[in-house]
């Protein structure tokens, strides 16, 4: 569904990404791994068109993303969870969710959408008047997660969601991430948090230094030795 | 006497008050203080007189071209001129502004010279009186017009983006730009939206004040210096803040002028409202920077 070929990314004279390949596939969850300053969230902002590619080309269902600006990506079905939730803080937990919904068109969807998005996490029908930046972390990743599905996208892109969360929030929202599977979506998860992470992964890859140095199906990177020793903890 | 004094500063505060919302507006969007920001509605206001007195146009179809020009002057400064150094610094924006500030200033006295020009007043008629007790008090039409207006286009703003989606996508990007962009919204339009709005409302304020100050490349220097202290008054980042800010600049003025002098008028309300902030640095209406985790 998506594609990374070679993928270059530049900031200045630094090179972020040395030329990554990567496939996402349909209604999988692909996760990309790796420590801080790897490359993890500028291989999503590229995708997301936020950031320039120096060389080599990302595809969506056989289109150049490259070559467009964001809102143009986002039209095509592709939602960004950023990093840090980055919320509209001022805004109410509702408008934040119709900011979300910004791309739709028939009031229709916008309520189907409202509804799908409070039945995962009902805590933020609860919340629906509260300003966005009054929310505990928990509910803020939350209403971040669904703000981006407010869209309805084909292909959800999260970076670090588990970051700054108690385990047992992680959990639930990890739970999240395969019910969204299971009902059709294709997920591309960016983590710090290699053991969660390669629990619900069908597919995962590490990058140290702007380089994918190891991928495998989730279970053979949770049965890898070095991913271990250097990922999990011993 | 008082209550009339405070009449007449609600007067002059609502043209600050529109002035200091412009500002805001444009501010609060896309981060940056516009210095040219008066200049672009001095230059409003010669087009308008242009339209009106030389080319001969209705006085009303002269002011919507007017201010239609700088709506567009607008849009056509935030696309060609901040945008493409927008990834830069704000204070490359800023001066940006500064320059186009002397240009609009070089280009008026080429232009139309230095004579003063008029634009008449947009409602005649006998001015009204207001029985106060045993004082009265005299308003003009024009200054009655000014306060309608004010209000009306302060309520429009602020449903149109509480309400619309448009004004959704205004206030999105205001609070965090790169998110906005996230959710799909097109966060170019919305910079073109605010300058527009913010241009345009500075022509109006320039041909509203136009009778008082008459037509000359000078003419809003002063009303953006206190539209700029309004707008700081009311917390700079806040629309409501910008009416209540410009509102009392406006009594504090006329308090000054009444009661200490009207030479230091602006001097004393501005050395006044340093004492205000000093006591409340966010503004009346600002927000706190203080923020949760």
């Amino acid at each position: 569904m998506l594609e990374c070929k070679a993928l270059q990314v530049r900031y200045g004279y630094v090179e972020a990404l040395k030329g990554i390949d990567l496939l996402v596939k349909e209604n999988s969850i692909t996760s990309l791994l790796g420590a801080n300053g790897a490359g993890k969230s500028t291989t999503l902002r590229a995708i997301s068109g936020l950031e320039k590619v120096y060389r080599g080309e990302i595809l969506f269902e056989g289109k150049r993303l490259d070559v467009l600006q964001t809102h143009e990506i986002v039209a095509l079905g592709i939602v960004q969870c950023p990093e840090g939730r980055k919320l509209f803080p001022g805004l109410s937990v509702h408008e934040n969710l119709l900011a979300g919904g910004y791309p739709l068109s028939s009031k229709q969807q916008l309520t189907t959408n409202l509804e799908f998005v409070t039945a995962l996490f009902p805590v933020l029908a609860e919340r629906k008047k509260q300003a966005a930046g009054t929310l505990s972390g928990g509910e803020q990743q939350m209403l971040a997660i669904a703000r981006a599905l407010m869209a309805d996208p084909k292909l959800l892109m999260l970076d670090e969601p588990s970051l700054g969360l108690a385990p047992i929030i992680v959990e639930q929202i990890f739970d999240v991430l395969l019910d969204l599977k299971k009902a059709g979506k294709t997920i591309f998860l960016v983590e710090q948090n290699a053991n969660a992470a390669l629990h619900i992964s069908d597919q995962a890859y590490i990058l140290e230094v702007g380089q994918v140095v190891l991928s495998g199906s989730g279970k053979e990177l949770l049965a890898n030795g070095e991913v271990k020793a250097k990922y999990l903890g011993g | 006497m008082f209550f009339q004094q405070i009449i007449l500063g609600l007067r002059e505060g609502s043209l600050f008050a529109l002035i200091a919302l412009g500002l805001v507006i444009v501010h609060k969007t896309t981060g940056v203080v516009n210095f040219a920001y008066g200049h672009m509605g001095m230059f409003a206001a010669f087009m308008t007189y242009t339209f009106y007195s030389i080319m001969g146009l209705p006085l009303l179809v002269a002011v919507l071209l007017g201010i239609s020009f700088a709506v567009v002057i607008g849009i056509l400064t935030e696309k060609f001129l901040l945008r493409p150094i927008r990834h830069l610094s704000h204070s490359a924006m800023l001066i940006i502004t500064l320059g186009m500030l002397m240009i609009l200033e070089g280009l008026a006295l080429l232009i139309w010279k230095q004579d003063f020009q008029q634009i008449p007043n947009l409602v005649v008629g006998r001015p009204l009186r207001l029985n106060l007790g045993e004082s009265f008090l005299i308003i003009t039409r024009q200054d009655l017009l000014i306060f309608i207006l004010t209000a009306s286009i302060v309520f429009g703003t602020f449903f149109y983006l509480k309400a619309s989606k448009l004004g959704l996508a205004v206030r999105a990007t205001s609070q965090n730009e790169e998110s906005a962009k996230l959710m799909g919204i097109r966060v170019g339009a919305v910079y073109a939206f605010a300058w527009g709005l913010g241009t345009g409302l500075s022509a109006l304020a320039a041909i509203l004040a136009a009778p008082r100050t008459q037509v000359q490349p000078n003419m809003m220097l002063d009303l953006q210096i206190q539209g700029l202290t309004a707008a700081v008054l009311g917390g700079f980042d806040s629309l409501p803040g910008a009416i209540v800010g410009g509102l009392l600049l406006g009594i504090i003025e006329q308090l000054v002028a009444q009661y200490i002098s009207v030479e230091l008028k602006m001097g004393i309300a501005l050395f006044i409202i340093i004492l205000l902030l000093l006591v409340k640095p966010d503004g009346i209406l600002g927000k706190s920077t203080k923020r949760r985790v």
